[in-house]
């Protein structure tokens, strides 16, 4: 860095500065100085167009930020009211030292309702997130961890946080203006480079903390499923229904009084959700749904269940309708779950065929595993064990560990001088 | 505070107002941040296909009438509006009309297209939902033979 020897000499530098690269670039150079003379501590902001919902995602830039409270002054920046005290409650999250900014989309609130969908927004009108780009230029690290690349980053230094790359590059697209992109899984970082055409700097594993309590693991003849009840059937809870009923009607003496539970969220009005319920009507209580189950009682079915059902991704062929990593996976894992899951997607980043659960391509391989497991109860227990140890691997402190280190470098970045051809 | 410290607060509050100022956000960056991409229908999957062939087909429709409209001539010319619209009337029916055949041909083959796009979107819908019940199909045939097959193990 050529540093300006004198207060004249960074003037110059940076009226040429904003003369040659625009207002912001000068603003951003000023910025990396003022962080490199030790005159302040570094500020980041973490975008969320969702924070105001519970959901995998949210959770994960959430325990991020809450990872980096030393390093840097947080603000979160949404586009609906939020309260830091919902996150406390929804993921044990302590944020109260965070600021929270929000910043209101009009064409978004024209429109009502919750949710903001980009999906909305075409080339025919103005960006509407141009609102949150202006704002990302106010701090020395910008995050964006929404499932929306229409933000374009104006931090000196800026970061991607890509749960999964939903939309090809079209209009207002800005996934490659990012200083750094990280992806949630390998499957996830496949498809950035097939869809976006370039590698994300790194991985991060979501975090999953779902670690039975000192009472331990009596397990009980259950076969568990967790995954929201999407009205678009993505999670494919009919068809593991339409599974175990065929298994329990053909195969009573090896099914004996095992039951099969499905738990997950839903909106209040779901179709999907009341054809299944038609279709436990007559199991003799042999199938059991739960909808929006509070955490203590998630757990306890944890806890109970001795074998995992997961079937997203069955009979699909776009990779966005495939489990992009599989949290509920990594959670029955914690809990000695034999996990039996679709072969596709993320999940087989988590399960190791044979070694601790099984991976499966049809219903038909799903029945056949399970059938297999339910001979053999001592097997169940020693793939559960092997379950748990594999789980560690994504615990919430390894989380906390790669997401510093991936700050780390992200510190050095705007520390780091600046390009000499801007002196 | 130095002299340095001093500076620099002195220009971030400068470089803040001249930002209020700036709504653009081209102009606070100095440069164009939007670009064209051509749609990669390669590599696109049949739902990300069915999206575009939505958007796609209706747009084409609208573009099949490519015979120019002289009514649709128009000029906002209040005093030489009429003598303007005529000349250029004159000068569309003079180039237009010895092309008038290739033209009708070029509409004719364009409405084919339109229908012929119509008719395929629709046939690929129709195997679409075939293949997915034949795919329910066989996957209840694959569970029967797994139960088969577990049973001749036992045996």
């Amino acid at each position: 860095m050529t540093l300006p020897g004198t207060e004249r000499g960074l003037t110059r530098t940076v009226e040429r500065l904003a003369r040659r690269d625009g207002i912001q670039a000068a603003r951003n150079m000023l910025a990396k100085r003022e962080i490199a003379l030790g005159l302040r501590r570094p500020t980041l902001a973490v975008y969320d167009h969702a924070f105001q919902f519970i959901g995998g995602a949210q959770k994960y830039g959430l325990t991020m930020t809450a990872a980096l409270g030393d390093m840097f002054d947080i603000t979160l920046l949404a586009n609906k009211e939020i309260k830091v005290a919902d996150f406390k409650d929804w993921y044990g999250l302590d944020l109260s030292d965070c600021r929270v900014k929000i910043i209101k989309i009009p064409f978004f609130e024209a429109r009502g309702g919750p949710h903001l969908d980009p999906a909305f927004v075409t080339r025919d009108i103005e960006n509407p997130f141009h609102l949150v780009s202006r704002e990302s230029g106010n701090y020395d690290v910008f995050v964006n961890n929404s499932m929306n690349e229409m933000v374009y980053p104006l931090a000196p230094v800026s970061v991607l946080i890509c749960h999964f790359p939903e939309r090809r590059p079209m209009s207002y697209f800005y996934a490659d203006r990012y200083t750094r992109t990280v992806a949630n899984s390998r499957y996830t970082a496949e498809w950035i480079g097939k869809k976006w055409g370039f590698a994300p700097h790194r991985l991060l594993y979501p975090p999953v903390d779902m670690e039975p309590g000192e009472n331990g693991n009596a397990k009980k003849k259950i076969i568990l499923s967790v995954a929201r009840f999407e009205p678009e059937g993505f999670k494919r809870q009919r068809e593991m229904i339409d599974a175990f009923l065929k298994l329990r009607r053909l195969r009573p003496e090896a099914v004996g009084d095992w039951r099969f539970v499905l738990a997950g969220g839903s909106q209040v009005k779901n179709a999907y959700l009341d054809r299944l319920r038609e279709m436990i009507a007559d199991s003799g209580g042999a199938v059991e749904l739960y909808v929006n189950l509070p955490a203590a009682d998630l757990k306890a079915l944890y806890r109970d269940a001795s074998i995992f059902w997961h079937m997203c991704g069955l009979n699909r062929e776009d990779p966005g309708e495939t489990e992009h990593f599989g949290m509920t996976a990594v959670e029955a894992m914690q809990n000695e779950l034999v996990p039996v899951v679709y072969d596709g997607g993320g999940l087989p980043e988590i399960v190791d065929h044979g070694v601790n659960g099984f991976r499966v391509k049809s219903t038909a391989e799903l029945i056949q595993r399970t059938l297999d497991l339910l001979a053999g109860p001592g097997r169940i227990a020693a793939l559960g064990k092997a379950a748990r140890d594999k789980a560690r691997a994504f615990a919430r402190s390894n989380f906390e560990t790669t997401a510093r280190s991936i700050f780390d470098e992200v510190l050095a970045l705007l520390k780091a001088p600046e390009d000499p051809a801007a002196e | 505070m130095n002299k340095l410290e001093e500076e620099i607060q002195r220009l971030r509050q400068e470089l803040d107002r001249k930002k209020e100022e700036l709504t653009d956000l081209r102009k606070l960056v100095g440069k164009d941040v939007d670009r064209e991409f051509p749609p990669a229908v390669e590599g696109m999957s049949d739902r990300e296909l069915e999206i575009y062939l939505r958007d796609t087909i209706p747009l084409i429709n609208s573009f099949v009438e490519t015979k120019p409209d002289l009514r649709a001539l128009k000029s906002h010319r209040k005093v030489f509006g009429r003598p303007v619209l005529a000349f250029k009337r004159a000068m569309l029916e003079t180039t237009v009309r010895p092309l008038e055949e290739f033209i009708e041909r070029q509409v004719k083959f364009n409405r084919q297209a339109a229908v012929l796009l119509q008719a395929l979107h629709q046939r690929s819908g129709r195997y679409a939902a075939r293949i997915k019940d034949l795919e329910e199909k066989i996957a209840g045939c694959e569970e029967d033979l797994a139960l088969l097959k577990s049973d001749a193990g036992k045996k």
